[in-house]
């Protein structure tokens, strides 16, 4: 697969994934070798002080994989950078996936506090991917403060219900100078397929896998989807008509006409 | 008593059994300090400073980590 490139670094995956809902370190660390993602979010929060859990860090081998930290959590601008911050010192990384989320229930991300926010983390140095809501002209904005992607949403986190943001999504892909990454509700490999056939650069799942029955097959399966649909994207898909158009020839029929 | 308010909790100390530093504040929670960045008062201390910073009764310190996400 030719390569994606994001902030001047090279990837052969155009799959990232959540570390989120796995039912133990182990099964999420087979589950990403298996999707063969390079790039793993994580999230950052409070340690447990009264009940110790294993640290996710561990389960995952930093030197083959990218670790983007998100914002998850935060309501506003202001909460999200300082939740970037504390990522930084915690990895000594500087990319952060950027969601500001002030709606519990469908976990829209806010695009006022977003653009506030990524505008003051790229002047830090930040390596800025957004999670926005599928809007042409707020990805506009973002790639001319200086993000490194844009990330629309297909559907609402972890709702399973595919790209039904696909026209809107079109369009930032037909604008966009950086890298669509298509984040949050792709459900099935055929979505992830979706995404890609119609020129995403690549797609983020989480949910889809971490609550399969089997999440390291489920991994497995969204690689192809996602090969599948980028190598179809770069084979520029046959026109859609109306009406029939015969495979086979309309002549030398056996019948006398 | 000394007070220290940990990830939002307040906790208590004898003046004589405060944790001196960071480093002896995760010793007494037994957390790895390996994984963990901490703001004290809204400041950052990253965690090769963990030793060398200071607690003092009343202030404010976060700890926090990875755990999985999207």
């Amino acid at each position: 697969m030719d390569e994606l490139i994001i902030a001047g670094r090279k990837f052969n995956s155009r799959l990232l994934i959540g570390t989120g809902k796995y039912s133990s370190s182990a099964v999420m660390a087979k589950a990403i070798e298996a999707s063969g993602a390079e790039i793993v979010t994580v999230a950052l929060r409070r340690v447990d002080i009264t009940n110790q859990n294993d640290d996710m860090l561990t389960a995952i081998d930093r030197d083959k994989y990218l670790l983007l930290p998100n914002t998850s959590g935060a309501r506003t601008a202001d909460e999200a950078i300082r939740l970037s911050r504390l990522a930084r010192a915690a990895t000594g990384i500087n990319w952060v996936k950027l969601e500001v989320t002030p709606d519990p229930y469908y976990l829209l991300p806010d695009p006022i506090e977003t653009l506030k926010a990524a505008e003051i983390l790229v002047k830090e140095g930040f390596v800025v991917l957004p999670y926005i809501n599928a809007d042409p002209i707020l990805s506009k904005k973002l790639q001319d403060v200086g993000t490194a992607t844009v990330m629309p949403l297909a559907s609402p986190i972890g709702s399973n219900q595919g790209l039904k943001t696909r026209s809107a999504i079109e369009i930032i892909i037909e604008q966009a100078n950086v890298p669509v990454v298509v984040d949050a509700g792709l459900g099935l490999p055929s979505h992830a397929a979706e995404a890609m056939e119609i020129g995403a650069d690549a797609v983020l799942v989480n949910t889809a896998i971490a609550t399969a029955a089997d999440p390291v097959k489920m991994a497995e399966s969204f690689k192809l989807a996602v090969q599948a649909g980028r190598m179809a994207f770069v084979s520029g898909a046959a026109a859609e008509s109306q009406k029939a158009s015969a495979s086979s020839p309309l002549t030398g029929f056996l019948r006398n006409e | 008593m000394n007070v220290l308010k940990v990830n939002g909790k307040e906790k208590t100390f004898a003046p004589d059994k405060m944790p001196a530093t960071i480093v002896d504040l995760l010793k007494l929670l037994g957390i790895d300090s390996a994984t963990v960045v901490a703001e004290l008062d809204g400041q950052i201390i990253e965690r090769a400073n963990f030793a060398a910073t200071a607690l003092k009764d009343g202030q404010s310190i976060e700890l926090v980590r990875f755990v999985g996400g999207g």
